[in-house]
């Protein structure tokens, strides 16, 4: 009981073993679901007989709300988060919901701020965003 | 959030399935385990479990009864678990006076309280809704930005359930010009 009131991931308190677990944003699990789905494409005639409604739900959901479609631009957006010290937690959330302010950023992970960042830091951020946008932009 | 997330699960394979060596084939202890894991949709743990990516290890059986057998297994797979404090989106799909149902992804019970909505009001004329002070409206089929507030897990319909709210920053509903795709 404990462990769960300590669970919130607006201060990334997640759990030790969510802390090992690789995070995946929306738009890669669009890539992977697809992939599989078309395999199945392949294989038979009819692909949705084939999979669980798990797997149906959240194909549909990952491909209406992904940002990133083409799969270059998504291995672009991985990389760029990388580079800024986010949790794996941090950027995913980032990278799903691509805010377009340092204030909304904060506004969706707040755990951005409470890293004691100054004003150098926000350009740090405001820098980030507008890359994600270029990337969009460009895609 | 998705992750890729190690899991363990007992399997239980009928002795039928054992080969006349008396031993169980790691494809017979797999199969199961996919089965297993379609039928049973989520776990409490792990959230809804969208495909395993690799067999890690399988434990030596333990008989069950005069014809079972139990294995116990570690796989990696990925999963789909809400978080508390995550700001997620979903899509409304009921609503009555005192709040609306979203769904996302493959949850279908994510509650919205209209004491969660601030500056939101009730307005039903004809086409249930509710109408901000800005005049920004959530009815059915609008895309919502929420936080987490809490979530149950169901034993009874193995789900997990969300109580949303947009009460802060750049919650509300969002515009999806641009994010065309199935309905849910």
């Amino acid at each position: 009981m404990s462990a769960e009131e300590e669970e919130n991931a607006a201060e990334l308190k997640i759990g030790e073993e969510f802390l090992k677990a690789k995070c995946l944003m929306n738009c890669e699990v669009s890539l992977i679901l697809e992939h599989k789905y078309e395999q199945l494409q392949q294989m038979s005639e009819d692909p949705l007989n084939h999979v669980s409604q798990v797997f149906e739900k959240s194909l549909q959901y990952v491909k209406r709300f992904s940002r990133y479609k083409n799969p270059d631009a998504v291995r672009q957006v991985r990389e760029l988060l990388s580079g800024y010290q986010l949790a794996e937690f941090e950027l995913c959330v980032l990278g799903n919901l691509c805010p377009e302010t340092v204030e909304e950023a904060i506004a969706m992970v707040p755990t951005i701020k409470s890293r004691g960042r100054g004003h150098d830091d926000d350009e740090a951020i405001e820098k980030m965003l507008n890359d994600m946008s270029m990337i969009k932009k460009f895609e | 959030m998705f992750r890729e997330v190690e899991c363990l699960s007992h399997v239980v394979i009928h002795s039928k399935d054992l080969n006349t060596k008396g031993v169980c084939p790691t494809s017979s202890v797999v199969t199961n385990l996919l089965k297993q894991l379609t039928n049973l949709k989520a776990y409490e743990e792990f959230g809804y479990v969208l495909g395993v990516t690799k067999l890690k290890a399988i434990g030596n059986a333990r008989k069950i009864g005069s014809t079972k057998y139990m294995f116990l297994v570690a796989f990696n797979c990925r999963t789909l678990l809400p978080m508390k404090g995550e700001v997620m989106i979903g899509i409304v799909h009921s609503i009555s006076r005192y709040g609306v149902f979203l769904k996302s992804g493959p949850m279908k019970i994510v509650y919205l309280s209209i004491r969660k909505m601030p500056n939101y009001s009730y307005v039903d004329e004809g086409k249930p809704m509710f109408l901000c002070n800005d005049m920004s409206r959530i009815e059915k089929g609008v895309v919502v930005r929420f936080v987490v507030l809490a979530t149950r897990w169901s034993q009874r319909t193995r789900d997990h359930n969300v109580l949303a709210s947009i009460d802060g920053d750049s919650l509300g509903p969002v515009a999806t010009a641009g994010l065309d795709g199935f309905d849910l």
